[in-house]
């Protein structure tokens, strides 16, 4: 069932209607058959395995739970009669059967992830060593169909698996409850990747009919869709053309190429994104924000803090304090500490733990090498600027710049936009030899397009009215992310009088249906979703 | 406290720390002042501070790290 069809508002609709007729204690159950439902949609053997993904971290963490309740029911019965290191030794046991546990379902879920979305990658690989060693190739004859949404359930899952197992949440003792944690129809797909203590509190909890939800819902739905069928939508044959045949192109016209791409991509996203909330919304569910107006940010590592923030937050949950702060870590910090100073040993771990966290980033968005480059590559100017942090705060000072000034603030934006842009291209033109060509492309090439034809190949084509639908968009994201740093656009709607507001939704709506749905029903579907 | 304090003056002296009460949600300390501070302090306090402890919560203000402390000193 498409985001962006007309099946799925009215089966949002349907939803809904019947999620606000029952009794409110049973309004999860509604959700979990809309998402069963939703999910079936898309094939049987997905919702399999997000079934096989829902059960087996159900169970082990039910198993740990069970194990932790045994180990402090035992401490507790034999406080008086154990000394400290039995109780030490108890405890170490119990928790090292909790970590067996974990480790199994942990090497399901992710041997499964890994199955479907690597294995032509890392067979690619083997073969390119026995090709190299004069062999002959093992023939890929597999076809394998990627789960629906699986990088992003099964890491909303075992995120769940890992907090139980630090004892920081207790495992959810209902199947369908959890079914439902970990198979949201909304964010599925796309994401965002929640966690349990909040989402469940959202889920579980009894919501009301409230006029306010419905319309603020309703008007950012109108907003996500605006961006994904007035923006991405009709961007997007202009960036492929541009990526396809870039070596045909002028450097201007590639780097605009470039620049549209990071606005296809933010609005596509983005524009998802105000669907699902909105929609939830309705339903008096508040999900986690993925955006944080990231092309307003300062530096990489700030821009990675703004965008898709459920994903960076796991991450770093998960992986980044974990391995700077594991034992292995501060041995090596420790060991450099007299011979390379205190700062080099302080960085260090991080440092080390950020080359991990990027080189997953890298391979979770796509089993290439070109993704494994631009995770580095992103990974790269986050560390760069870790190091060079003091010769930064020198180097300002000599120069004298006040870094409240505007102008310094806006110069470090537009660098990071410039920056962020050319670091996202680079993986999405084809193989890692493309993205460097279409670099040196824009670097090589400095003849001057001849008109509007050259600069804006496929889209000059498509004649004039897609042009101005595109530039008034992006004239109106840019002043909505503007408005933004004081309040949600939303407020400022809400303070405009009823008739006026009626008639630009209506107006909205009416241009949504006339220019943005006959130029999705040609174009494929979000770009996360390949994810 | 005080040798606490003494491990976040020695990373930033240019915070109150007696009085902030939002070091983490408010970005006052960045993730490598984090790492740092976890490493000072169990090195200091002979503590293990292991992931289950890497909550914002416990690291937002003075008062909230001492409790944490005792916490792992109390469960080990």
């Amino acid at each position: 069932m498409s985001i962006t069809s007309f099946t799925f508002v009215l089966f949002v609709f349907a939803v809904l209607t019947v999620y606000y007729l029952i009794p409110r204690k049973w309004q999860w159950t509604v959700l979990l058959a809309a998402s069963c439902v939703f999910y079936l949609s898309g094939g049987k053997k997905s919702f399999l395995f997000v079934l096989i993904t829902a059960t087996s971290v159900f169970l082990a963490a039910m198993w740990m739970q069970k194990l932790t309740d045994t180990r402090k029911a035992w401490i507790k019965e034999h406080k008086k009669e154990i000394s400290k290191e039995e109780k030490k030794a108890y405890k170490k046991k119990i928790q090292r059967q909790r970590k067996w546990i974990m480790i199994a379902a942990l090497v399901l879920n992710f041997g499964l992830l890994c199955v479907f979305k690597y294995f032509h990658f890392a067979l690619a690989q083997v073969n390119a060593v026995i090709s190299a060693a004069g062999g002959t190739g093992i023939t890929d004859t597999f076809k394998l169909i990627v789960p629906l949404g699986i990088s992003f359930y099964t890491f909303q899952a075992t995120g769940y698996l890992v907090d139980v197992y630090w004892e920081n949440i207790k495992a959810e003792k209902s199947y369908p409850r959890f079914l439902l944690f970990v198979s949201f129809f909304p964010q599925m797909t796309q994401g965002p990747i929640s966690d349990f203590e909040q989402l469940s509190g959202e889920l579980f909890a009894e919501h009301d009919l409230l006029y306010d939800n419905y319309s603020r819902g309703f008007q950012r739905m109108l907003w996500g869709f605006m961006k994904k069928l007035l923006l991405a939508d009709l961007i997007q044959p202009y960036v492929t053309d541009v990526f396809a045949n870039y070596s045909q192109y002028t450097g201007l016209t590639v780097l605009l190429g470039a620049f549209m791409y990071s606005v296809q991509i933010y609005a596509d996203f983005s524009g998802y994104m105000d669907i699902m909330c909105g929609m939830c919304e309705m339903f008096g569910i508040h999900l986690a924000e993925n955006f944080e107006r990231p092309y307003f940010s300062k530096s990489v590592a700030e821009y990675w803090r703004r965008w898709h923030i459920t994903l960076g937050a796991w991450f770093k949950r998960y992986i980044y304090y974990p391995a700077a702060m594991s034992n292995w870590s501060r041995k090596i910090a420790w060991a450099s500490r007299d011979r390379f100073g205190k700062f080099f040993s302080d960085t260090l771990p991080a440092t080390i733990a950020l080359v991990i966290v990027w080189f997953c980033t890298g391979l979770w968005h796509g089993a290439s090498w070109a993704y494994i480059a631009w995770g580095l590559v992103n990974g790269f100017f986050i560390i760069l600027s870790l190091w060079l942090e003091k010769l930064y705060i020198i180097w300002k000072k000599a120069l004298h710049i006040n870094e409240s000034k505007w102008a310094w603030r806006a110069f470090q934006t537009i660098r990071t936009f410039i920056l962020v842009t050319f670091i996202k291209v680079l993986p999405e033109v084809g193989s890692l030899s493309d993205g460097w060509g279409l670099w040196m492309r824009i670097f090589t090439e400095h003849s001057i397009p001849h008109g509007i034809h050259e600069l804006l190949p496929a889209l000059a084509e498509n004649g004039n009215k897609n042009f101005c639908i595109i530039l008034a968009m992006i004239l109106l994201q840019f002043i909505f992310s503007l408005l933004q740093r004081k309040k949600p656009v939303r407020d400022y709607f809400t303070g405009i009088p009823v008739p006026v507001r009626v008639t630009v939704m209506a107006c909205c709506v009416i241009v949504l249906i006339v220019f943005g749905i006959p130029a999705s029903a040609t174009r494929g579907g979000f770009m996360y979703a390949q994810f | 406290m005080e040798e606490l304090l003494e491990i976040l003056n020695d990373i930033n002296p240019d915070i109150d720390y007696e009085k902030e009460t939002n070091l983490i949600d408010g970005r006052v300390l960045d993730s490598l002042s984090i790492i740092t501070l976890i490493t000072r302090i169990c090195d200091e306090f002979d503590i293990e501070i292991g992931p289950k402890w890497m909550r914002n919560e416990n690291f937002n203000s003075v008062k909230a790290m001492w409790n944490m402390i005792q916490a792992i000193e109390e469960d080990e």
